[in-house]
């Protein structure tokens, strides 16, 4: 922590090239200087002259897009940091863990089905479903035998497949029998994590909670840190350990479920970003938050970025891309974890 | 500071694994616990450093319920070393060291020269100063031992509780952690499997299917008849010359 803030420099300029080049590049390729501009005119009241098209693309489409994303990005990585920390297994992460799935459930039973009847949000819809998921996940992977170590961080990712398959068949199943055509294929879209329809009201839920997570993990620091060689380790090192486990994990399925309410269920931000960033910054989490949090923001603003270029004329998921650099990190952190003991 | 165990029990579901157990340790006493595998000794340790609550009866600290005090507070007081504690982070001897401050840290008292100094105090008491930034992976055994004892040590408690600190650690270790321990102007309470290592303390313990089965001096509660009833071997006293001191040889029943 004494050694963390030091490099806190690093943040602002890297955000700011991430964001240049997320509005920059697409379909139609706009200029840096263009998107430095529009950002001049919007947020300084400078009043440069700029096309008035490409200062609509710019400002409404592609720089909400890339906060939204950079938000995501950020809070998922964090929730991956969270659950790692906190269940002591290496492979914990949102996604494999069926919470995001749970949420996943949660937004589409509130969108297609009308339960709650208007009355209960998107994200809070997502937030019951994140929750409950969570809750079924963590009391099947104990009922088995769960506990630390490599034969545990099996029966927590087995736990996590069953409770994934269980929630997504019940959205399957909330689709078939509420929803359109045309709204099922929508969903099926935004079910694999789709950044096309979000704007700047978007960006409103996503900024909120992605501060809410570093927030809280920041002020959490020496909590996770004390959970390293486990509760009881924690717990006589001072930490409230109930406490911190509901008030963290609470804010994580929180985080998640706001986020899959926007963007749909990215997989893999959590489990790539906090292994990647531990080879860069070490475990502690003084520096492991931080680090985590902004390279979180940059990989999803990168993968947003490649999900629009990569096929010409066509969006590709979102997800997809995540998925596709995730699941080789994923068999990279089996291996590895089999080959350390 | 004294720490009291009043009519503790503790059950997994319907066993009762510790049973009504009572118990006193004073200030700046060392007290032995020993007994078989399995006999509740792990169990009323985590009982006794307030992180596992018992089912029925009360711990005390000082004259208060140790449920009562802050988490904090009590980390502040009582430092525990875990019998079989590890870890899948690949953290540095001096990280876990440094987890020791946790309970005199927070965002009014940040890091300071303080805990740098309690930090590197901890590791030259055991030993390991020279090996503060390796990687916990790489650490034998009786390594790994010592950062825990030093990690507690650098907790700065006044009560110390330790779950069987000499098992990995070779015969020298053994006795400089020993050593340190009765030297340390803290009350201390600690698990042991040598019995002979058992007759240093001030008081001895004997916990046998849940229950402590007797309290009291080394030489009265080891006597060869206890020894033969909880351990079942059979032991001889003999007296070595240079001092007089009292040691256990034991023979297996055939
Ligand atoms: N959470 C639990 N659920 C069920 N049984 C438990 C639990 N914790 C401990 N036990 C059982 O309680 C008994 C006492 O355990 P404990 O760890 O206190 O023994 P111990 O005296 O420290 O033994 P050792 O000398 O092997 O360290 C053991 O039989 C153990 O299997
Ligand atoms: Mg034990």
């Amino acid at each position: 922590m004494r050694r963390g803030w030091r490099w806190g420099w690093i943040a602002p300029p890297v955000l700011l090239i991430a964001f240049v080049a997320g509005a920059s590049i697409g379909e139609t390729p706009i200029p840096a200087h263009t998107v430095l501009t529009v950002l001049a005119n919007k947020l300084f009241g400078a009043a440069f002259a700029v096309d008035r098209i490409d200062a609509g693309i710019v400002w409404n489409y592609r720089l909400s897009r890339a906060v939204v994303a950079a938000c995501c990005g950020a809070g998922l990585a964090l929730a991956g940091v969270v659950l790692q920390a906190l269940l002591r297994n290496a492979l914990a992460d949102p996604y494999l863990l069926g919470i995001s799935a749970g949420a996943s459930t949660g937004a589409v039973a509130v969108a297609v089905a009308g339960v709650g009847g208007g009355m209960v949000s998107l994200s809070a819809g997502a937030f019951i479903g994140a929750a409950a998921a969570f809750v079924l996940v963590a009391a099947l992977a104990r009922a088995a035998g769960g506990g630390a170590g490599v034969q545990a961080a099996g029966v927590i990712v087995l736990a996590g497949i069953a409770g994934s398959q269980l929630f997504n068949a019940l959205t399957t199943f909330v689709i078939a029998k509420s929803a359109n055509a045309e709204q099922a294929r929508g969903i099926m879209f935004w079910l694999l994590g789709n950044l096309s329809g979000v704007r700047w009201p978007d960006a409103w839920l996503a900024v909120p909670a992605a501060l809410l997570a570093v927030a809280v993990c920041i002020y959490h620091i020496r909590t996770l840190d004390a959970f390293t060689f486990g509760a009881d380790s924690a717990a006589s090192l001072g930490i409230a350990v109930r406490r911190c486990q509901a008030l963290l994990i609470g804010v994580t399925a929180l985080v998640t479920a706001i986020m899959v309410s926007l963007v749909g269920s990215i997989g893999f931000v959590g489990l790539v970003i906090p292994h990647a960033m531990r080879f860069v910054v070490g475990v502690r989490h003084g520096l492991l938050v931080p680090a985590s949090a902004l390279a979180g923001a940059v990989f999803l603003i990168a993968s947003d970025i490649i999900s629009r270029i990569v096929i010409p004329g066509q969006v590709l998921p979102i997800g997809v891309i995540t998925a596709l650099v995730g699941a080789p990190v994923f068999a990279l952190i089996l291996v590895r974890g089999r080959a350390g003991r | 500071m004294k720490l009291t165990a009043d009519g503790v029990s503790w059950q997994a579901g319907a066993t009762l694994i510790v049973q009504s157990v009572s118990l006193a340790v004073g200030a700046g006493e060392t007290f032995g616990l020993v007994g078989p595998n399995g006999s509740g000794k792990s169990t009323l340790l985590k009982m006794l450093a307030g992180i596992r609550a018992p089912s029925s009866g009360r711990i005390l600290l000082g004259d208060e319920p140790i449920g009562a005090i802050s988490r904090r507070r009590v980390a502040q007081t009582i430092a525990l070393v875990e019998q079989l504690a590890d870890t899948i982070d690949r953290i540095t001897v001096r990280d876990a060291v440094e987890l020791g401050r946790t309970p005199w840290l927070s965002a009014l008292s940040p890091w300071s020269v303080r805990d740098e100094e309690a930090v590197a105090d901890a590791l030259r008491a055991v030993g390991m100063e020279r090996l503060a930034t390796r990687s916990w992976h790489t650490l034998s055994g009786g390594e790994r031992q010592r950062v825990h004892i030093a990690r507690a040590l650098a907790q700065e408690p006044s009560i110390l509780i330790l779950d069987e600190p000499t098992n990995h650690l070779d015969i020298h270790h053994q006795l400089s952690i020993l050593a340190l321990i009765a030297r340390l102007p803290v009350t201390t309470i600690v698990a042991l499997h040598d019995l002979n290592q058992a007759m240093a303390c001030d008081r001895v313990g004997i916990m046998d299917g849940g229950r402590l089965v007797a309290v009291g001096p080394p030489r009265e509660v080891l006597s060869t008849e206890r020894i033969e009833t909880t351990f079942a071997v059979r032991a001889t006293i003999c007296v070595d010359p240079s001092d007089g001191a009292h040691l256990l040889r034991f023979h297996g029943t055939p």
